[in-house]
């Protein structure tokens, strides 16, 4: 219909394209391990994203474009967890499926409950009592306690208090002619933060304190009228920092191993190194699916999904996936600059805020750009906890992108009405 | 053979992410080049309703309003829309006074504000919905 030739279709069919490729070539590689439970939940998939797809463009007058590059991250994640181990790729379907439906929910919970700016002490309850069952009942993966195990069921309480933070910071600065009247409003915003930062550093969970500092710096940047508060935590980062890498040892074996892995490379650094020979082999083009050794990094289905991405599919494709990030930041950007509604847009704006501030630490961490710290790569990494949140921070984002009105304006209508009738 | 498909296979790969990250930045694209930013200074203009790339033409997102502007088929029109279904000159938005109405020019398929037929001049207010053919516009007054 665009007489440019990119029709609103063409991204999705290429999607569509890629992911049947995709699964056709991986029957091949595992063919005798492949029974029909595995072609079902594959194939099931692709139509779930294709209809999704679809089915956003008429429900949501919103943005159509987050969507769309979030399924194409997913489709390359799940086509490398399912190199790497068949097993967990066909858990990693069942998790990414239950996660667009967990984003339909989020879209509709949000979009039809009023009033989620006046919760805030709720959403500090909430990721208090997170905190506190996380230390109770928390069982320790991989050097940090971040896990809460509950029968065969495991998942990560962190993931959900980000989003709490988020959902904190939104109803507070939107509401923040409300909070004047306690002197010290911005104070007790900030303590709550840190603590927050500090029960995190003691779960030694320094990923996640990475990303909400990060966040919270970012929007106290953006609508912090006191701007010696932005200097004062910029401080207290520094002091942190130099504190944090005295006392505790983990944080000096991360920094240790960032300067100079190649000392330690039977043991701390081995990790590191493996993932930077996976992208040295690689090239350019890498060396075709099932052809190259992810197996050789430590955790290649979940934080290291990145070098091996770049091994078996190349320099290029891990670029892409750089630039799939970039965009969908970018959009979240400028659903934030266009929403009118304040809660919704700091709540938009937190959410790239995450996204962005997750990849980058992680991609860093694995090109050994930056310490390295265990989380997630959103959407590609294998995890249930990590893709079930991911996609309700997508949800919200969804619903930040349409025009939703600001409480007065409701108020306006209504009068109108009245008047009309 | 599966070595084979898999070497051929990674260029493929390579090709289609590039293109869709293509077509996504060129739709993107389109889409920042169709808004015309509404300056502070506009008072009371037209915001298109519909998604723009679920409509066949050209249309703008935004459409400010000063003295008066009309809308039909014809080139000539503020705005023009190649829809069937509007005529040649549709109707038209007058400001007086500081007071905007809206005027059917006596089209085939009418206009519509806010679901209602229009036959005579009718006063607008902020947050009404015109609708002409396949389009809706919301009117918008911040004066």
């Amino acid at each position: 219909m665009l007489k440019n030739g990119v029709s609103p279709k063409s991204p999705r069919n290429l999607l569509f394209l890629f992911e049947v490729l995709s699964l056709f070539l991986l029957f091949i590689y595992q063919w005798e391990s492949v029974n029909r439970y595995t072609y079902i939940t594959g194939i099931g998939l692709i139509f779930i994203i294709y209809i999704s797809n679809l089915i956003l463009n008429r429900i949501s007058k919103g943005d159509n474009y987050i969507f769309l590059i979030v399924t194409m991250l997913i489709s390359i994640g799940v086509i490398m967890i399912y190199r790497i181990d068949s097993e967990l790729g066909v858990k990693q379907l069942i998790w990414l499926s239950f996660g667009i439906f967990i984003f339909y929910l989020t879209y509709f919970t949000l979009r039809f409950i009023r009033g989620w700016q006046k919760w805030i002490t709720l959403y500090i309850g909430v990721a208090y009592i997170l905190f506190i069952l996380t230390f109770i009942l928390g069982t320790r993966k991989y050097g940090a306690i971040n896990w809460i195990q509950i029968g065969s069921f495991s998942f990560q309480p962190a993931e959900i208090t980000k989003i709490l933070l988020i959902f904190i910071l939104a109803s507070y600065y939107s509401n923040t002619e409300k909070f004047k009247k306690y002197k010290n409003a911005k104070y007790y915003i900030m303590l709550i933060v840190y603590s927050f930062i500090g029960l995190l550093f003691l779960q030694k969970d320094l990923g996640t304190a990475l990303i909400f500092y990060g966040i919270f710096v970012a929007i106290q940047f953006i609508y912090e009228e006191d701007r010696r508060l932005i200097l004062y935590n910029l401080g207290l980062f520094a002091i942190g920092g130099i504190i944090g890498y005295g006392l505790f040892d983990h944080v000096k074996v991360r920094i240790l191993t960032w300067i100079d892995p190649w000392s330690y490379i039977d043991n701390k650094g081995y990790q590191i190194t493996q993932s930077l020979f996976a992208i040295a082999e690689g090239g350019f083009f890498g060396t075709g699916l099932g052809l190259g050794h992810p197996e050789f990094i430590p955790l290649a289905y979940t934080d290291f999904i990145f070098p091996a991405i770049c091994e078996e599919m190349g320099l290029f494709a891990g670029i892409g996936i750089i630039m799939l990030f970039l965009i969908l930041v970018y959009r979240g950007f400028k659903i934030a600059l266009s929403q009118i509604n304040p809660f919704f847009r700091i709540l938009a704006l937190g959410v790239s805020i995450l996204f962005g501030v997750q990849s980058i630490i992680i991609l860093g961490g694995v090109l050994k750009v930056l310490p390295l710290t265990g989380i997630t790569l959103p959407f590609v990494s294998y995890g249930g906890s990590s893709v079930l949140s991911s996609f309700i921070v997508l949800g919200i984002l969804q619903v930040a992108s349409e025009d939703l009105p600001i409480d007065e304006d409701l108020k306006l209508e209504e009068e109108n009405n009245e008047i009309r009738d | 053979m599966f070595n084979l498909l898999s070497i051929l296979f990674k260029y493929v790969f390579i090709i289609i992410i590039y293109l869709f990250i293509f077509s996504i930045i060129r739709l993107i694209y389109l889409d920042i080049k169709s808004i015309n930013p509404v300056s502070a200074d506009d008072s009371a203009y037209l915001k298109l309703i519909n998604r723009m790339d679920s409509l066949p033409y050209k249309i703008k997102e935004h459409y400010s309003i000063h003295g008066q502007l009309t809308l039909g088929r014809a080139n000539d029109n503020n705005i023009y829309i190649k829809d069937p279904f509007v005529s040649k000159r549709h109707m038209k938005v007058t400001e007086d006074e500081g007071k905007y109405y809206l005027e059917d020019l006596n089209s085939a398929n009418g206009t519509f504000l806010n679901e209602e037929r229009i036959f005579d001049v009718v006063k607008l207010d902020s947050g009404d919905i015109i609708k002409v053919g396949n389009v809706e516009f919301l009117f918008v007054n911040r004066g």
